[in-house]
Parts: C-alpha cells; structure tokens; sequence
C-alpha cells in the first residue's frame, strides 16, 4: 500500500513537471534534438516582432526570436536570433521583419540582402551582426492609402465645378491613360500563376505606361500652377509643402508591399473614373477657375501623389520580384 | 507532584458549569469524582490537560500552572498524562494497533518493534489481544472503551484520567478494569482521577471519592467516610434514591 | 424607540466582532501551522497518504474535465472563428485558455469539491468525537498532525495535477480539431505555439498553488471550527466547499490584476 503510494505520488510529479518543462519548450518552438546558434541583428525599429516569432529562411521555419532588446544607448534595437546551426544562411544576410499574416504575428526572414537593394537595412557596428529592417506597419500602409483616395476625391470633387477647358482635356486624356494601366495592373497581380519571365516583362510594359501616364498628368499640373501662379497661392502652396512630403515618405514605404500597392490601384481606379464623370459634366457646362484656385493645397497634394505613383512604378518595373513575392500573401 | 485544582470557574455562554471547584489530587492515590450527568466532571478533566482553560482559578500539575504553560512546555506535561475519554476518542483511520502506538511515537526513541511489543502488552491488559488490526469502526461501544485505554496508558505516564472507564461495560469486564486500575496504582505508582457513575467501581479502587454537585465540591472523603456521611444530596446520589432530596433538581442546567 | 434607533450599531457591533473574531482564528489556524511546520517528525510520515490521496486519487476527476473542456474550447473556437479568422486558431485559444484559465480554474474548483469536502469533513468529524483532543492529550500539535500534511500536499500536487489537465485538455482540443474539425497537426500546432510565452506556465504554476493552499486551509478551518454533531460536519463540509470556490475565483482574478 505504502509502496504503492510512493510509486504514484512520485509518477503523478515527474509527470508533471515533465509535462510542465517539455511543454514549454516545445510550445516556445525549441526544436529537440538539433544543434542550435543565435544570431544577432540590429534594426532601427521592429514593428510588432516579439519574442518567439518564427525566424525563416527561405520561407522555412528555422528558429525563433529569443530576444529584443533596445540597445543601452536607445540608438537601436537589438535582436536575438535561436536558429538551427545546419541551415545555410547566404554571405550577405540580412535580417527582414515583417508581417507574418494578417492577424499580428510577425516573423525574421534571414534574406541576402542583395537581393533587397530598396530597403533601408540598418548597418551594425560590430562584426557577426546582421543588419536589419522591419517593413512599415500594414495599418500605417492602409491609412496613407485612404488619405491619398480621400485627397483624390476631394480635388474631384472641387475640379467639377472649376474648370477650363483646355485642362480638362489634359486631364480626361490622363486619367484615361492612368485607369488603362490600374486596369492591367490589377490584371497583373491577380496572374500570380504565370511564370516569373512572362510576369516581369508585364510588369515591365504596365509600369512603362504607367509612367508614361503620370508624366502626362504632371505636365497637366504644371499648367494649372501657372494658371494660379500668385503670390498668394504661392505661399500657401509652401505651408502645404510639409503635408505633403510626410505623405511621400509614407506613400515610399507603400511600395514595399504589393497587396497595398493593389489597393492603391484600385482605389486610384475608382477615384478617377468619378473624376472622368464630373469632367464631362464640367466640359459641358461653366464654371470658375478662381473657385479652384482658392484651395491650391489639394492641387498641390495631388501632383505629389502622382510623383509618388511615378516613383513607385519606377520601383515595380526594377525590382519586379519583390512584388510578386509579396503578392502571394 | 500532585494534582492541585484551585477554585475553578468555568462558563459555556449563560452556563456557569464549574464555580469554584477546587481538589487535591494526592501523589499516587486514587481518587474518584461522583456527580450528577452534566454536572460539569468532563469539562473538570479537560482543565487538567489544558484542552480547556479556566475563566478564574487554577489548575497546577507538578506545581506548573496548566493554563499558562508554553505550548512545548504543554505538550511535555501532557506526556507526563494519560487521558481515557468518555466515549474513546479513537481515531477513526488508525488501526488498533496505530491508535494505541501514536503517543509512542510521540515520545520517540522505541524501534518499531519495541512499539508492537508494547501495543501488545497493553492491549493484552485490557483483554483485546488479537484487535490489532481492526479499525475503531469494527469494534463494539465496550471495546473501543478499552481500547482506548490501552492508548492512554502505553506510554506509561505519571498520571491517569479516566472519563468513566466502565460505563457501559459488561460486570465482568468492568471489574477487570478496576483490576486494572488498581493495578497501575499499586505496581506503577500512578496517580489516578477517575470519574464514574458506578459506586462498586469507586469503592474498589479508590483511596478517596469527591463529588462535584452544582459546580463545587459536594464532598470529600473515603470510601467509608461517604458511606456514613449524611447529606442528603450524596445519599441520594450513592444510594440512587431521589427520596433523600427536598428539590429533584440536580442539574447544573436546572440549577442555574 | 431608542433601541430601533441604535439597531443598526447594534448589527454593526454584533457583526464586527464576529468578523474580527472570524479573522482571528483565520489568524491563529495560520500562525499555528506555521509553526507546526517545524514538528517535521510529526507530519513527516503523514505527507506521503495526504499526497496520494490529495493528488492522486485527485487525477482521474482533473482529466476528466480537462478532456470535456478541451473538446467544448475547439468545437467553439471554430464556431465563433468560421470564416473571418483562419482555423488555426483554435490552437492559440484551446492552448491560452486551458493553461492560463480553464485548466487552473476548473481542476481547482473540482478539487475544492473534493479535497475541500473531504478535509472539512475528516477533521470536522474528528473535531465532534474527540479526536483532536486526544491527539492534543497524545502531545500532537493538532496543526501539525492534521493541517500541514494536508496543505502542503495540496501546494504540491494541485500545480502537478493541474499541469496533467492542461496537457490533458490540449490534447483533447487537438485530437477534436483533427477529428472533427478537418485540421491538421501543423495548423494546430502553429495555433498552439503562436502566442505561448513560457509566463503562462507559470502563471497557471502560481494559481493552482495558490488554489492548493486555499483549499486544504479553508477545509481544515471549517473542520476545526465544527460544532454540533453529524449536523454540525455538514454544515462545514458545505461551507468550506462554498467558501473555498469562491476564494478560487476571487484569487483568479487577484491574480489576473497582479500578473498581467
Ligand atoms: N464545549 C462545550 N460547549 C458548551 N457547553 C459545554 C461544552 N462542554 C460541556 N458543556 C456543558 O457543560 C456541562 C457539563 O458537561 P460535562 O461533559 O462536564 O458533564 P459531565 O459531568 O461529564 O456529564 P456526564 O456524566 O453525563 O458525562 C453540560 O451542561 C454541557 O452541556
Ligand atoms: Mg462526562
């Protein structure tokens, strides 16, 4: 009976906290019985990475992050790495966070950071440290989108009711071209199953257009500055000038992620179609000019955008790969 | 080294049990305590071990006083005490056996087997040789009596209470108590104080009987001294025949 | 008219002082045991029956529930999570709430039923046929014979126990995902994984203990304050189990407000 007891009671405790220490390590992603290394990279900001993200190469889940931490100085972040020690990391690895899914985890792709010549890796000082970048945080992404729609429609609106008719013609012309190439774009992206070859030469042509299409309407603005050319405006257009560049900053860090880019499209899509509409309605009718000109801030905003959209186009015809890798999410 | 109760008072709420009893329990004598059901004789025992503490007065066992002792000075006196219980008080999860062992145990520095020898001995005194194993459950009201008995004195202590060690026993089982009883006064020099109802037991095994009526000492003598007293409240108690009192009332409850 | 008036003082006196008092023997039970923590001869010998009985004979009704609850958590999961959030999910919530809620919380509640009730009544029983004063009259600290085996088998085992549910109610979460839910090991997995900080463990490590000290002392006080008889246990079987499920999800809370 005593023997008996001693024999449960003891099973009942290891069990436990067998249970309780194997457990742990296993839920915290410990890989048993593989020989383990940290690594170590620096970043300017992790985004929403923790500890115990998976670490990737390749896609393929290799360890997890062990620590992050801000460095003494608060100059940067630093992050430890657990990874396994037989996968082979390129020469010139880098660190890449970003999001995981949709649902807030985040995950440390260990990249070649050739590979990424666009992003802005943070260098470490000392050897055997990676470098490191998180990309931009998707609800950031999400709400410089609605502000570039939001500008849009707002200057549509207003343009309806002011209006020349040689710029409207401009205009009409370039926001055809502009929806024609949204068109093929969003063709391009929903073609995830087309070779890498075919894809990057549709890339290539669509963002030739695009290009083509945003030079066309910079050159419709320029002629609408001129119009409203004062030195009223003028200073008005410099105030404005800040809003617009915090814009661009962001709008840039829009590029790295197609699925955001896909909904910049679209959005610009439906946002000039309704311009198109009030155009016509415009070219019909009278309207004043000056009514325009009294708010040159959205004009202004507008023509930073389509740089923006310039760029960003630049960016897809050179760096295609990094569009259809992100377009699988 | 005696056992000294001075002017003991003792209050349960409204109920003033004891007021104001005092004894003397005389180094190795025998003494017996009468008195009516309720009257307050378990509550006195219980002062003596400290299971109870007194509202005024004192008890002093060994010339310590009981009531304001340390706990580890308590628990040495209470080594020095064996305690047999109105109705046994045997521990329901032990065996026989273990109930009687567990103040040995207590005491320490007995091998296992010196302890089974001695529960033997013991349980072989109060006639339950072969009740070893059984549980307290198993045993009828006369046995768990003894059996506790047989706890109370395994570790040989100086000083016995008994709480009506023959209440409830068969007569011939009952005189083997006495025996008993006697037995650890004469050949172990035990100091004994017994309570019981039964005026044969106190006649054969005490040097003194006391009788606590209405929370004090009623009476104190010897055997042949109560015999011939004359108040009537002992009479009535000794001879069982209510005729000897004016008031029928005899309890504590009623008196107060 | 004056006594009306004074009615409510009078309440206030009556029920203060048996509040104090109450918190007084809460006191003393306390100090007592540990104090009685060192009398190591005496509960010694007596830890070994207390853990068997506390924690083993404890594991079969812990399992039991861990197994339903686990079933329940996937099952709903899925439900609540169909379409909008993707299925592994229902990892990362039948793994959150069995290790940081349901596991502690209900092993502790079903073991306050039984070790509660059992102690209660064990001791209360005692407490009504003398026991504990021969035990006293034997020169036993009561609270080391009777309280410290017991407690300190419950601040043993209900963390072991408990962690045996846990892994109990994942695993029955996983085998209903498998089976019921068309999931995979990996998704579940990765569910299970996703959110797990190592705290958690603890966390559910320091509640179960508390809950095992909980219940083995709020059992051994309503035993050891038992008056009146085979009526008089009952009614402190019954209240040590009332009072020591509430304690558990008052300090459930306690601890969610200081730990996380
Ligand atoms: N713990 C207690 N709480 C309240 N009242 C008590 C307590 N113990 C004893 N009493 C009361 O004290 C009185 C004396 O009880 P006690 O047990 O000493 O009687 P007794 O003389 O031993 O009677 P009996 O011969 O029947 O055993 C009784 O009225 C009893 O109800
Ligand atoms: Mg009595």
């Amino acid at each position: 009976m005593k023997r008996r007891n001693e024999t449960l009671v003891g099973l009942v405790l290891v069990l436990g906290v067998v249970t309780a220490v194997f457990g742990s390590l296993w839920l915290q992603g410990w890989e048993f019985g593989r020989t383990v290394e940290t690594v170590e990279a620096v970043f300017s900001d992790v985004g929403q990475a923790a500890e115990g993200n998976a670490v990737k190469v390749r896609g393929v889940r290799i360890g997890r992050i062990d620590e992050v931490s801000v460095h003494p100085e608060g100059e940067f972040v630093q992050v430890v790495l657990r990874v396994d020690a037989d996968v082979p990391r390129p020469p010139d690895a880098a660190v890449v966070l970003a999001p995981e899914s949709m649902f807030g985890e985040w995950q440390a792709e260990i990249v070649s950071r050739s590979l990424y010549p666009h992003f802005q890796f943070l260098d470490p000082n000392e050897p055997d440290v990676l470098p490191g970048y998180a990309l931009p945080d998707i609800s950031r992404l999400t709400a410089t989108a609605d502000r570039i729609s939001e500008n849009l429609a707002d200057l549509s609106d207003r343009i309806g009711i002011a209006f020349s008719e040689e710029t409207a013609e401009n205009l009409a012309r370039t926001i055809q071209n502009v929806e024609g190439v949204s068109d093929r774009l969003t063709q391009l992206i929903e073609q995830q199953a087309a070779t890498f070859d075919v894809l990057a030469a549709r890339v290539e042509e669509a963002t030739g257009e695009i290009g083509r299409a945003a030079t066309a309407s910079r050159t419709t603005f320029d002629h609408l500055s001129d119009l409203m050319a004062t030195g009223e405006v003028e200073m008005l257009l410099t105030d404005v000038r800040d809003v617009a560049e915090g814009l661009q900053s962001l709008t840039q860090e829009a590029t790295t992620t197609t699925s955001e880019f896909q909904k910049m499209a679209v959005r610009a899509e439906s946002t000039f179609a309704r311009v198109d509409r009030i155009l016509g309605a415009a070219e019909d009718g009278e309207g004043t000019l000056g009514r325009l000109l009294n708010d040159p801030t959205l004009m202004n905003e507008v023509e930073a955008t389509l740089v923006q959209l310039q760029l960003l186009l630049e960016d897809v015809r050179e760096n295609p790969r990094r569009y259809l890798r992100l377009s699988i999410f | 080294m005696t056992i000294q109760l001075d002017d003991l008072h003792k209050s349960f709420g409204q109920k003033h049990v004891l007021r104001g009893f005092s004894l003397e329990v005389r180094d190795g004598e025998t003494l017996t305590v009468l008195g009516p059901s309720g009257s307050g004789k378990s509550v006195m025992l219980k002062h003596i071990v400290g299971l109870l503490t007194p509202d005024r007065g004192q008890v002093l066992v060994d010339g310590q006083n009981v009531g304001e002792l340390e706990m580890n000075d308590l628990y040495d006196l209470r080594r020095k005490v064996g305690y047999v219980f109105q109705l046994a008080a045997l521990f329901d999860s032990l065996s026989v056996a273990d109930n009687v062992g567990l103040g040995l145990h207590r005491v320490g520095g007995f091998r296992e087997d010196q302890i089974r020898e001695r529960v033997r001995e013991c349980l072989h005194l109060v006639d339950l040789e072969g009740f070893e194993d059984r549980f307290p459950a198993e045993l009828s009201g006369g046995q768990k009596k003894r059996a506790g008995l047989a706890r109370a004195i395994a570790t040989k202590p100086k000083y016995l209470l008994y709480d009506e060690p023959t209440t409830g026993l068969d007569p011939l089982t009952k005189a083997v108590i006495d025996q008993l009883i006697l037995k650890m006064r004469q050949e172990l020099g035990v100091t004994g104080l017994v309570i019981t109802h039964d005026m044969e037991s106190a006649y054969r095994v005490s040097d003194r009987i006391a009788m606590l009526y209405e929370g004090r000492r009623r009476f104190l003598g010897t055997p042949d001294e109560i015999r011939g007293t004359e108040d009537p409240v002992v009479r009535a108690f000794i001879e069982g025949d209510p005729q000897y009192l004016e008031r029928r009332e005899t309890t504590v409850e009623e008196a107060s | 008219m004056t006594t009306r008036l004074l009615a409510p003082f009078t309440w206030l006196g009556s029920h203060g002082l048996s509040m104090t008092q109450g918190l007084g023997n809460w006191g003393s039970l306390i100090t007592d045991t540990v104090r009685a923590l060192r009398h190591v001869d005496v509960w010694g010998r007596l830890l070994l029956p207390q853990l068997a009985r506390i924690g083993v004979d404890s594991i079969p009704i812990a399992l039991f529930i861990a197994t339903f609850t686990g079933i329940v958590l996937a099952l709903q999961a899925s439900y609540t999570f169909t379409g909008a959030i993707p299925l592994y999910f229902v990892g990362v919530l039948v793994g959150k709430t069995m290790i940081m809620e349901l596991g502690p919380v209900l092993t502790g509640l079903a073991l306050a039923g039984r070790i509660g009730a059992n102690v209660a009544a064990e001791i209360g029983s005692m407490k009504v046929t003398e026991q504990i004063d021969a035990l006293e009259t034997l020169a036993y600290p009561p609270n080391a014979y009777l309280v410290v085996p017991r407690v300190l088998a419950g601040v043993i085992m209900f963390p072991a126990v408990t962690i045996l549910a846990i892994g109990m109610g994942i695993t029955s979460g996983w085998v209903t995902s498998l089976q019921l839910l068309d999931m995979s090991t990996p998704q579940f997995v990765r569910g299970l994984t996703l959110f797990f900080f190592p705290f958690d463990v603890w966390f559910a490590i320091i509640k179960a203990t508390s809950f095992g000290l909980v219940v083995t002392l709020v059992g051994c006080f309503y035993g050891f304050h038992t008056t009146g008889g085979a009526e008089g246990v009952g009614r402190s079987t019954t209240k040590a189990v009332v009072v020591s499920s509430m304690l558990i999800l008052v300090l459930d809370a306690f601890w969610a407000v200081l730990l996380l």
